[in-house]
């Protein structure tokens, strides 16, 4: 059997009957931004999982909200299931003021971290939950059911019992549960988190293809930042129950706002600014130039140097900055190399494509050059 | 060779345990059977102590009695046992501990005790309010105080074993507090909520002390009248009756195998 829906999917993207082609119209149509203001909320006394959250997601949008365990990404999304009441600030959908609509009066659905699939249902019957509770006929029902599980291309997996299913199966049911209810926005917590690497890496594909087919609003929580930059178009980065940046995967990437941000996004290559002087900063690693745009006299921050814009070689480009290192480690990787340099007793990592260039060794003195342009100032 | 005699033992021990267990159990079948009138011989195979049983009222008013207790006190404690296990769930994070302990502490009591605490009660509130008459009503009211924390504590460790997420995504799925229960909860502790019935039933069935204690002149249970009956002496008839409630148990039990089975085929 294929684990495919993006096939599918394809397919249906060329030569979708007319009947598909309505629904999944109808749902662009509904799709619906998100407000949230000043969002607070504690549990017990001393744990703050948000700290007054300001956010706006755009109506069709794949947003993401990422950090780490604790940081108050799941509270903002049960926030949204309406499953955990804010203490405090409002929540908008669609134009909805819902902050204190239930749960089962909310058109927003969730797929769960453990699928959650009733255990006493068929597949059929946990596809058709959300339409029986609204109080759909069981024809209706039956027509949707089918179609959504031909959509996602497991039609004969309906009347299997779930405990028959595979992660992968349990995780797409899941996901068809929440979308067979056409709902204004879809919320998933984690829901690859628990599928093997192959798996997840091509379902990644599929939801992210899948999400711009429906053009509904989806809401994604994430831990993992390879993730979140290959599905969404936006990314929010919480930490402390704040958050820390919203922007497009490069610029949360590229242009990371402080060094939580930078560190998360897997940035190792962060240098402290010992004093700042017009377009010239002093750092651990020396006296590097910067673009004019990325002056600043505070003395404080970090400078953030991405591996991949370092160069290694004998020859410095006009205008680059230039340093001089060690090669301490080499980790050659096939479609690249990693090297770790010692730079002014500090390591700093670069990464070099192999095009067949000079391999350095170990203990060899290198040239470092790179450009002003790839220097980056980040607030501490 | 040690070992050869040890296991030889070990075996020995088995079937001597299964003797004690059953070679009771298979007399008192046979001797249901015996023509004759003595326990002391058989005389060969006849069904006229199960014919006498049919015609003796003070018996099968005893067994419409045990009948009508136990299932009205199944019914019953499965009802409020089932709402204190699921409250029980819902509350687990909290501190309950005493509560706990109160609602656990008719299983630990000795029989004889609950009993004639019970008794003493109800004989109280009678005299002062002519309510709680002994009889039929107050041995319901004493089972189904027994009855509840086996009911509870199924409940419970179904609830517990469940993917709470599983509630979550009621509600997400637009469940209303009413269709949660219909649609998701209820179906989902069946089969512990049969499983429930069946012991409670069984330990109603099976209960003398805090039956007999509780009862009132007319509502004699089967136990009750045994042990009544076996002051004159141990009557074929008496073996009948043991051997209908050995056959009865041992279909009770064929049925709730057969029920939690079936929930896992």
């Amino acid at each position: 059997m294929s684990d495919t829906i993006s096939a599918d999917i394809a397919d249906k993207t060329g030569v979708a009957p007319a009947a598909k082609t309505t629904r999944h119209q109808a749902s662009t149509r509904k799709a619906s931004a998100i407000e949230l203001r000043g969002l607070h909320k504690r549990f017990g006394r001393d744990t703050v999982a948000l700290d007054g959250v300001d956010l706006t997601i755009q109506a069709g949008e794949f947003f993401t909200l990422l950090g780490p365990s604790g940081c108050g990404k799941t509270t903002l999304l049960r926030i949204l299931a309406g499953l955990e009441e804010p203490d405090q600030g409002t929540l908008v959908v669609g134009g909805k003021e819902l902050t204190e609509v239930p749960p089962h009066q909310r058109s927003v659905n969730t797929v769960f971290q453990s699928y959650a699939l009733f255990p006493h249902l068929s597949v059929r019957d946990n596809l058709a939950f959300g339409l029986k509770m609204r109080g759909l006929p069981a024809e209706k029902r039956d027509a949707k059911v089918d179609e959504i599980a031909a959509f996602i291309k497991l039609g004969d997996l309906v009347d299997r019992r779930v405990d028959q299913l595979s992660g992968g199966q349990r995780q797409r049911i899941a996901l068809a549960r929440a979308l067979v209810c056409e709902p204004d926005v879809l919320l998933l917590d984690e829901p690859l988190s628990a599928l093997d690497a192959g798996l997840r890496a091509q379902l990644q594909v599929e939801l992210q293809r899948l999400q711009k087919r429906l053009g509904m609003t989806f809401v994604f929580v994430t831990h993992d930042q390879d993730e979140a930059m290959v599905m969404s178009d936006r990314i929010a980065v919480l930490d402390g129950g704040n958050i820390q940046q919203v922007g497009a995967p490069n610029d949360v990437y590229e242009r990371p706002a402080n060094a939580f941000v930078a560190r998360f996004m897997g940035h190792d290559n962060l240098f402290a600014i010992h004093h700042s002087e017009g377009d010239w900063v002093e750092t651990e690693i020396g006296r590097l130039r910067l673009m004019p745009g990325e002056q600043r006299d505070d003395a404080d921050g970090w400078l953030l140097v991405r591996p991949e814009t370092l160069e290694l070689g004998p020859e410095v480009p006009e205008g680059y900055n230039r340093m001089t290192g060690i090669v301490r480690e080499r980790l050659y990787r096939g479609s690249r190399i990693e090297y770790r340099l010692e730079v002014n007793e500090c390591m700093v990592m670069a990464v070099a494509s192999n095009l067949g260039q000079r391999i350095h060794h170990e203990g060899d003195e290198v040239t470092i050059s790179v450009c002003p342009e790839d220097l980056v100032r980040v607030a501490a | 060779m040690n070992k050869r005699v040890l296991r030889r033992g070990l075996t020995g021990f088995w079937w001597l345990t299964l003797v004690f267990l059953y070679l009771p159990l298979a007399v008192v079948v046979l001797f249901s059977f015996n023509a004759a009138n003595s326990s002391a011989s058989f005389a060969g195979f006849s069904l006229r102590w199960y014919q006498r049983l049919l015609g003796n009222e003070q018996i099968l008013s005893a067994f419409a009695n045990s009948m009508v207790l136990a299932i009205v006190s199944s019914v019953i404690a499965l009802v409020i046992g089932c709402l204190i296990g699921y409250g029980m769930y819902r509350h687990r994070h909290r501190k309950l501990g005493w509560l706990i302990v109160l609602i656990y502490l008719p299983i630990v009591l000795p029989d004889i005790v609950f009993g004639i605490s019970e008794m003493a009660f109800f004989v109280q509130i009678h005299e002062a309010t002519g309510l709680l008459k002994p009889g039929l009503g107050t041995m319901i009211i004493a089972h189904v105080t027994f009855q509840i924390p086996f009911v509870a504590l199924i409940v419970y460790s179904r609830f517990v074993g469940l993917d709470p997420t599983l509630f979550e995504a009621a509600k997400d799925l637009y469940a209303t507090p009413f269709k949660r229960v219909l649609h998701f909860m209820l179906p989902t502790i069946k089969p512990a909520l049969i499983s429930a019935f069946f012991l409670s039933f069984t330990l109603s069935i099976d209960d003398f002390v805090i039956s007999f204690f509780t009862a009132g002149p007319e509502s004699a249970t089967l136990p009750i009248y045994i042990w009544g009956a076996i002051k004159k002496g141990v009557s074929p008839e008496i073996n009948a009756i043991a051997s209908l409630m050995i056959g009865a148990v041992v279909v009770a039990a064929i049925l709730s195998l057969f029920f939690s089975r079936r929930r896992r085929a």
